[in-house]
C-alpha cells in the first residue's frame, strides 16, 4: 500500500466522549471563561447609558474604522505573501530552494515590536496606517507561510494529477484542487495573524496607530477605574467573535486525512523559466524588509550611544526567566489543549464544538486584559497563588490555548479516527488507544506546538509585567522597561539577546511544521 | 513501527518531566529568597534606573532589602486598587503625582512620619500628609534648533494650538505629565480655553505615544516642536552628547501652565506588611543621602534644600511656573473627561 487516502464525508464519532476527556476540556474551559467574566461584569458597572455612551461615540467610531483597516489588510497581504511564498518554495524550480525555505520563516524570531522600532526610527513616513500595515504584514507573513507551505509538502498529489489529466491548467489546478486542500492551513494562519493584529500593542504604539487595544492600554493609564476599558475590551471581544467565526466556515466541511506517512513520489515542480529572475528579487526584496532593516537598526544602537554596557549579572536573569516561564508556558498550554482538539476532531455535538471555539474568542484580547481578569480573580478568591509563576501560566495558557489548539490540529486531524478504532476493536480501553495509537502520531504536531507557543510567550509583555512574581525579569520586559526610559541602547542586547533566543524555536517549530510529513 | 512509538512515548515522558521541573525552577528562587530574609516591596512607576539608584543606597544605609516591581504609574496604582488591602505593595514611588493621589484619595494610603514630611516644603507634599513629592521637573518646548529659533516660539503653551502651528507641534494625549498640563489649564484659564486648547492640538498637532518618541521625532526634524517634560531631553543629551543634537529645550516661564512644574511622589500602604520599613525607605528618599541618588540619576529638581543636580538644569527659582501645586492638580480624573469631550481619547 503506497498511499491511501480517506477524505470527505463519514460522519464523526456521535458516540458520547468519555469521561476523562470531558473533565480534562473543562479545566481549560474554566480558565478561558475568567476574562469573559471579568469583561462582562466590569462592562455592566457602567450601565446601559454608560455602555450606549461608549458605543455611540466618534473617538469609538475611529478606533472601529482603524481596527478594522488594519486587521484586514494585514491578514490579507500576510495570506497572499505567505501563499506566494510557500508555493515558490515548496513547488518551483526556484534556485536554492532549501535555504528561501529557512530564510522566509526567519522573521518569525524578530517581534513586532522590535521591527517596528526599526522602522519608526527611519522617520515619520512608517508611523502611519500604511507604514503599520507594511511593518506588520512584514513580521506576520510567515505565521500563514509555515502551516501553508507545511500543507503543501504533505499534500497527496494525486489530487493534482487527477486535475492536471483532466485537462485543467495550472493555475485552475492550484485554485480549485491545490488551495482547496490548503484551506484549514492557509485559515488556521491567516486567523492567528487576524487576532495578533487585534490584539498587538507594542508594535502600534511606537508606530502611532490607534486601535482598541491601545485604546483599552491608554483607558487603564488614564483613568483609576476599568469600566472603559472593560467596554473597550467587550468590543474587541466581539470583532474577535467575528474573526473565529469566518475561520470556522472556512474550515467546516474539510476533512483530509490520510494513512501511511506519505509516498514516495516527490510533486512535479513548475519551472519558472523566464520568470526566475523576478521571484529571486521578490524573495530578496522581502527579506531585506522583513529581516534586514531591523537587524540593521539594532546593530546601530548596539554600538551607539552609552547607555549600554550590561554585564551577564543584568542579562542571565532575563534569559533564565524568558526561557524557563516560556517552556513551562509552552508544556503546560499543549497539556491543556490536548483534550480540546481530542473533543473538537473526535466527537461531534455541543461540548465538542463549545470546547473547540471558546479558546478563539478571547484571542483577540490583549494580554493586559487578561491579567486583569486573573489579578481579579486570584486576590479575591485564591490570594495564595497571586504573583506566583503559577498564575503567570495560567494567564500565558489562556493567552495562547488557541495558538496550541491550531497547530495539535492540523496533526491531529491527519490521524484517521480508524486507526483507533482499530486498536480498541483489538481490545485496548479508549484512553490506551489514545496513548498507544494517536499520541505517538501526533508527537511531531506536538513538537512543532511547543516551540511556537515557546517563541509567543518568550515575548509576551503586558501580562508578565502585571503577573510576574516582583524579582522575575524575562528579555521583553527589560526591552520594554529600556525603551519606556528612552535607553535604546540599552534596550538593544536584551532585544538581540530575544532574537536569538527565539531562533531556537523558530527553527525547531519550522523543522517541525515542515517535516511533519516528510517522507521518511 | 514499535521501537519508534516507544521512542515518542518517552519524548512525550520527558517532556511532561520538564514541564514539572520548570514551573517548579521559575518559582523556587522567588519562594527561597521570601524564606530567607524580610524584604520591602516596592511599587516602581518612576524610572528604574533612578529608584535602583535610591534603593541601592538605602539597602547600603539600614540594610533592609527592597524588592522592586517595574510598570507605569498608572498601570500600578490600577494594580493596588485592586488588590485593596491584600496588596503586596508596602511602598508606592510614582513617576508623577495623580496616580498616588489617586490611592490617597481611596484611603489606601497610610501617613507618613513627621520626620519625613518636614524635609520636604508643604507645598510638595500632600495635604493630609499620606504622599510626599520626591523631585520636581518642568514642562517644556522641545524644538528643533534647525527648523525654528527660539525667539519664533510662542509666549504661551495655549498659543500652538491654532492654525499657525499646523503640522508642527508633537504633543502626547497619554502622557501623566499632558494630563497635568491639562488640569493646570483647567484651573488657571477655565474649562472652555481647556476645551479649545485639546480640539486645537487635534485639529492642528501631532499625536504621539510616548515622550521620548516625540522628542525623537524633533530631534530627527520630523517636527519642529513636542511639548514634553525637560529630563527627557537631558536623557537624550546623555545617550549622545548635546554637542550633537539638532534639538533643544525652551522653558516657557511667565507663569504660563506651559512652564508647569510636576512632581515624582510616594507614599506607604496602609496595607504594607512591613510598615516601619517602609516609613523608613520614605525617609530616606527624601534625606540628603535619598535626594542626592535620585538627582544624580535623572535630570530632576530635589525638593530638599541643599541638594544639587549635577545636570545642568535651569535654576529652579528660574523656572517663572504657574502658582500651581501637585495637591491642587488631583488625581487627574478631570483631565480625561476633558480629554474625551475633546476627542482626544
Amino acid at each position: 500500500m503506497s498511499l491511501l487516502t480517506l477524505t470527505g464525508t463519514r460522519p464523526l464519532n456521535r458516540a458520547l466522549p468519555p469521561w476523562w476527556l470531558i473533565a480534562t476540556a473543562l479545566v481549560p474551559i474554566a480558565l478561558i471563561a475568567l476574562p469573559l467574566v471579568y469583561v462582562v461584569t466590569r462592562a455592566a458597572e457602567a450601565g446601559w447609558d454608560g455602555i450606549r455612551d461608549e458605543i455611540f461615540r466618534a473617538y469609538t467610531y475611529s478606533l472601529l474604522t482603524n481596527t478594522l483597516v488594519l486587521a484586514i489588510s494585514v491578514t490579507l497581504a500576510a495570506s497572499i505573501i505567505g501563499v506566494a511564498v510557500a508555493w515558490c518554495v515548496e513547488r518551483t524550480d526556484l534556485p536554492g530552494r532549501q535555504i528561501w525555505r529557512v530564510v522566509a520563516s526567519l522573521p518569525l524570531a524578530v517581534p513586532a515590536f522590535v521591527s517596528s522600532f526599526a522602522w519608526s526610527s527611519m522617520g515619520s513616513q512608517f508611523q502611519n496606517m500604511a507604514g503599520a500595515i507594511l511593518v506588520l504584514t512584514l513580521a506576520s507573513y510567515p505565521l500563514v507561510y509555515l502551516p501553508v507551505a507545511a500543507a503543501l509538502r504533505g499534500m497527496d498529489t494525486g489530487f493534482e494529477d487527477v486535475s492536471r489529466s483532466l485537462g485543467r491548467g495550472p493555475w485552475h489546478t492550484f485554485f480549485f484542487t491545490i488551495l482547496p486542500q490548503a484551506r484549514p492551513a492557509l485559515g488556521g494562519g491567516a486567523l492567528l495573524v487576524l487576532s495578533h493584529m487585534l490584539a498587538e500593542f507594542g508594535a502600534l504604539s511606537l508606530l502611532r496607530v490607534q486601535t482598541f487595544t491601545t485604546a483599552i492600554f491608554a483607558s487603564y493609564e488614564l483613568r483609576f477605574d476599568n469600566v472603559s476599558a472593560a467596554l473597550q475590551a467587550g468590543i474587541l471581544l466581539i470583532l474577535a467573535l467575528f474573526a473565529a467565526y469566518t475561520e470556522m466556515r472556512m474550515r467546516a466541511g474539510t476533512r483530509h486525512s490520510r494513512v501511511g506517512r506519505g509516498a514516495a513520489r516527490q510533486p512535479s515542480l513548475a519551472t519558472l523559466g523566464r520568470a526566475t529572475p523576478a521571484v529571486m528579487f521578490g524573495q530578496i526584496v522581502l527579506s531585506l524588509l522583513a529581516l534586514g532593516v531591523p537587524l540593521t537598526a539594532l546593530a546601530y544602537w548596539l554600538f551607539i550611544g552609552n547607555s549600554a554596557g550590561h554585564g551577564l549579572s543584568e542579562v542571565w536573569p532575563a534569559i533564565w526567566g524568558s526561557s524557563t516561564l516560556s517552556i513551562a508556558g509552552a508544556l503546560v498550554t499543549t497539556l491543556l489543549a490536548l483534550p480540546l482538539v481530542l473533543l473538537a476532531t473526535r466527537f461531534n455535538g455541543r461540548l465538542a464544538r463549545f470546547a473547540d471555539r471558546l479558546p478563539y474568542i478571547i484571542h483577540g484580547l490583549p494580554g493586559l486584559v487578561i491579567a486583569l481578569a486573573l489579578v481579579f480573580f486570584s486576590i479575591h478568591y485564591v490570594p495564595a497563588v497571586y504573583q506566583t509563576v503559577l498564575l503567570l501560566i495560567v494567564a500565558y495558557a489562556v493567552l495562547a490555548l488557541p495558538l496550541a489548539q491550531t497547530a495539535l490540529r492540523a496533526s491531529i486531524a491527519l490521524v484517521p479516527p480508524r486507526l483507533e478504532e482499530i486498536s480498541r476493536s483489538l481490545g485496548r480501553g479508549p484512553f490506551k488507544a489514545f496513548l498507544s495509537v494517536t499520541l505517538p502520531n501526533i508527537a511531531p504536531g506536538i513538537g512543532a506546538a511547543l516551540a511556537l507557543l515557546a517563541l509567543e510567550l518568550m515575548r509576551e509583555l503586558t501580562a508578565t509585567l502585571m503577573l510576574a512574581p516582583t524579582d522575575v525579569v524575562t528579555l521583553a520586559t527589560e526591552v520594554w522597561s529600556h525603551t519606556n526610559d528612552a535607553e535604546y541602547a540599552a534596550a538593544a542586547p536584551f532585544a538581540a539577546l530575544l532574537i536569538l533566543v527565539s531562533a531556537v524555536p523558530v527553527y525547531v517549530f519550522t523543522r517541525r511544521t515542515l517535516e511533519a510529513y516528510e517522507i521518511t | 513501527m514499535a521501537h519508534s512509538s516507544f521512542g515518542r512515548r518517552q519524548f512525550l515522558l520527558g517532556s511532561a518531566t520538564l514541564a514539572g521541573a520548570a514551573v517548579l525552577g521559575a518559582s523556587a528562587p522567588a519562594r527561597l529568597l521570601a524564606a530567607q530574609q524580610q524584604t520591602l516591596t516596592l511599587y516602581n512607576g518612576q524610572h528604574k534606573k533612578t529608584t535602583a539608584a535610591v534603593v541601592r543606597a538605602f539597602t547600603n544605609a539600614t540594610g533592609i532589602n527592597v524588592d522592586i516591581r517595574n510598570g507605569h504609574s498608572s498601570q500600578l496604582a490600577n494594580q493596588i486598587i485592586e488588590e485593596g488591602e491584600r496588596s503586596p505593595a508596602d511602598v508606592f514611588y510614582s513617576e508623577e503625582s495623580p496616580p498616588v493621589v489617586a490611592l490617597a484619595n481611596r484611603g489606601l494610603l497610610a501617613r507618613l512620619q513627621p520626620q519625613t514630611l518636614e524635609q520636604i516644603p508643604p507645598r510638595y507634599r500632600a495635604k493630609d500628609d499620606t504622599w510626599t513629592g520626591i523631585s520636581a521637573r518642568s514642562r517644556v518646548v522641545a524644538y528643533n534648533t534647525k527648523m525654528i529659533s527660539p525667539d519664533e516660539l510662542p509666549a504661551s503653551v495655549l498659543d500652538f494650538a491654532t492654525e499657525a502651528w499646523k503640522g508642527k507641534v508633537a504633543y502626547v494625549p497619554t502622557s501623566g505629565a499632558f494630563q497635568e498640563q491639562i488640569i493646570a489649564i483647567n484651573l488657571l484659564k477655565g474649562r472652555a480655553a481647556t476645551l479649545k486648547w485639546l480640539s486645537g492640538l487635534k485639529a492642528y498637532g501631532q499625536q504621539y505615544n510616548g515622550n521620548m518618541s516625540a522628542l525623537r521625532a524633533v530631534e530627527s526634524g520630523e517636527i519642529a516642536t513636542a511639548l514634553i517634560n525637560d529630563y527627557y531631553w537631558y536623557s537624550l543629551a546623555s545617550e549622545f552628547g548635546s554637542e550633537n543634537l539638532s534639538s533643544a529645550i525652551f522653558h516657557q516661564g511667565n507663569q504660563d501652565p506651559g512652564a508647569l512644574i510636576t512632581l515624582s511622589a510616594a507614599g506607604v500602604l496602609k496595607s504594607a506588611k512591613n510598615m516601619a520599613a517602609a516609613q523608613k525607605l520614605l525617609s530616606f528618599m527624601v534625606s540628603a543621602a535619598g535626594q542626592q541618588a535620585v538627582v544624580d540619576s535623572v535630570a530632576e529638581y530635589p525638593l530638599r534644600a541643599g541638594v544639587e543636580s549635577p545636570y545642568p538644569l535651569k535654576p529652579f527659582d528660574e523656572l517663572d511656573a504657574p502658582d500651581i501645586t501637585a495637591a491642587d492638580l488631583g488625581d487627574g480624573a478631570d483631565a480625561l473627561t476633558l480629554e474625551r469631550e475633546a476627542g482626544l481619547a
